[in-house]
């Protein structure tokens, strides 16, 4: 017993609306294998954890506290000895022709 | 490809520059992808005129570098390696295993038989 031809389209067409897939009787390659992929960069983005706890986002969560950040103090300590000793880094050149002083040696 | 990179540190866990360098490629493509899939089904969709399908394989290629998936590798999350990643947990075997004994993986337990 053979089945008419216009029969089985019928039943692809119903089967194509229930799973919500396109009716393509003819077989063209139309590419909606693709537009049918999820989106993965969402997922794939959110594999290294994030970096959370740092000072400056304590102080933007909480900006009625005041938040020491020892390093930077520390830091700032350093350097404040090193100037005050005449170590400091040297200031920044403004023109091209005072950072060239050592570049040209006669 | 330093113009894709963040300009403060964005990640925790393991730093190193390769760790650094992944997250950039995961970031771009996340942000690519979405045109990456339409250019490619306009490529793949045989009913569209040739012409516009050869400009979409143009364009295709000449997307960066960055943009595209195999770019991206698993590394460890505790220990920057690139090689014997359980992408289950994102660590390297030896962290794996340091991490599993420590009791830090929830649901992983040491077993014999």
């Amino acid at each position: 017993m053979s089945v008419p031809r216009h029969r089985i389209l019928a039943l692809l067409q119903t089967q194509c609306r229930v799973f919500n897939t396109v009716y393509n009787p003819t077989r063209l390659r139309t590419g909606t294998r693709i537009l049918h992929q999820r989106l993965k960069g969402a997922a794939v983005a959110s594999y290294y954890p994030p970096r959370v706890g740092t000072i400056s986002q304590l102080r933007a969560l909480y900006p009625d506290y005041e938040i020491d950040d020892e390093q930077e103090e520390d830091w700032l300590e350093h350097l404040q000895i090193a100037r005050s000793r005449g170590k400091a880094a040297p200031k920044k050149k403004k023109t091209a022709a005072e950072s060239k002083k050592f570049t040209k040696r006669k | 490809m330093s113009q894709f990179r963040a300009k403060k540190l964005d990640i925790g866990g393991f730093v190193n520059i390769r760790n650094i360098r992944d997250h950039t490629k995961r970031k771009v493509f996340a942000a690519n992808e979405p045109e990456r899939q339409a250019l490619r089904y306009i490529i793949r969709n045989t009913t569209l005129p040739q012409r516009v399908r050869a400009q979409a394989q143009l364009d295709l290629s000449q997307m960066h570098c960055y943009t595209r998936f195999t770019q991206i590798k698993n590394r460890c999350i505790m220990g920057g390696r690139g090689r014997g990643i359980f992408s289950d947990f994102r660590m390297g075997r030896y962290q794996f295993r340091l991490n599993a004994l420590e009791g830090n993986i929830p649901g992983v337990k040491k077993a014999s038989w």
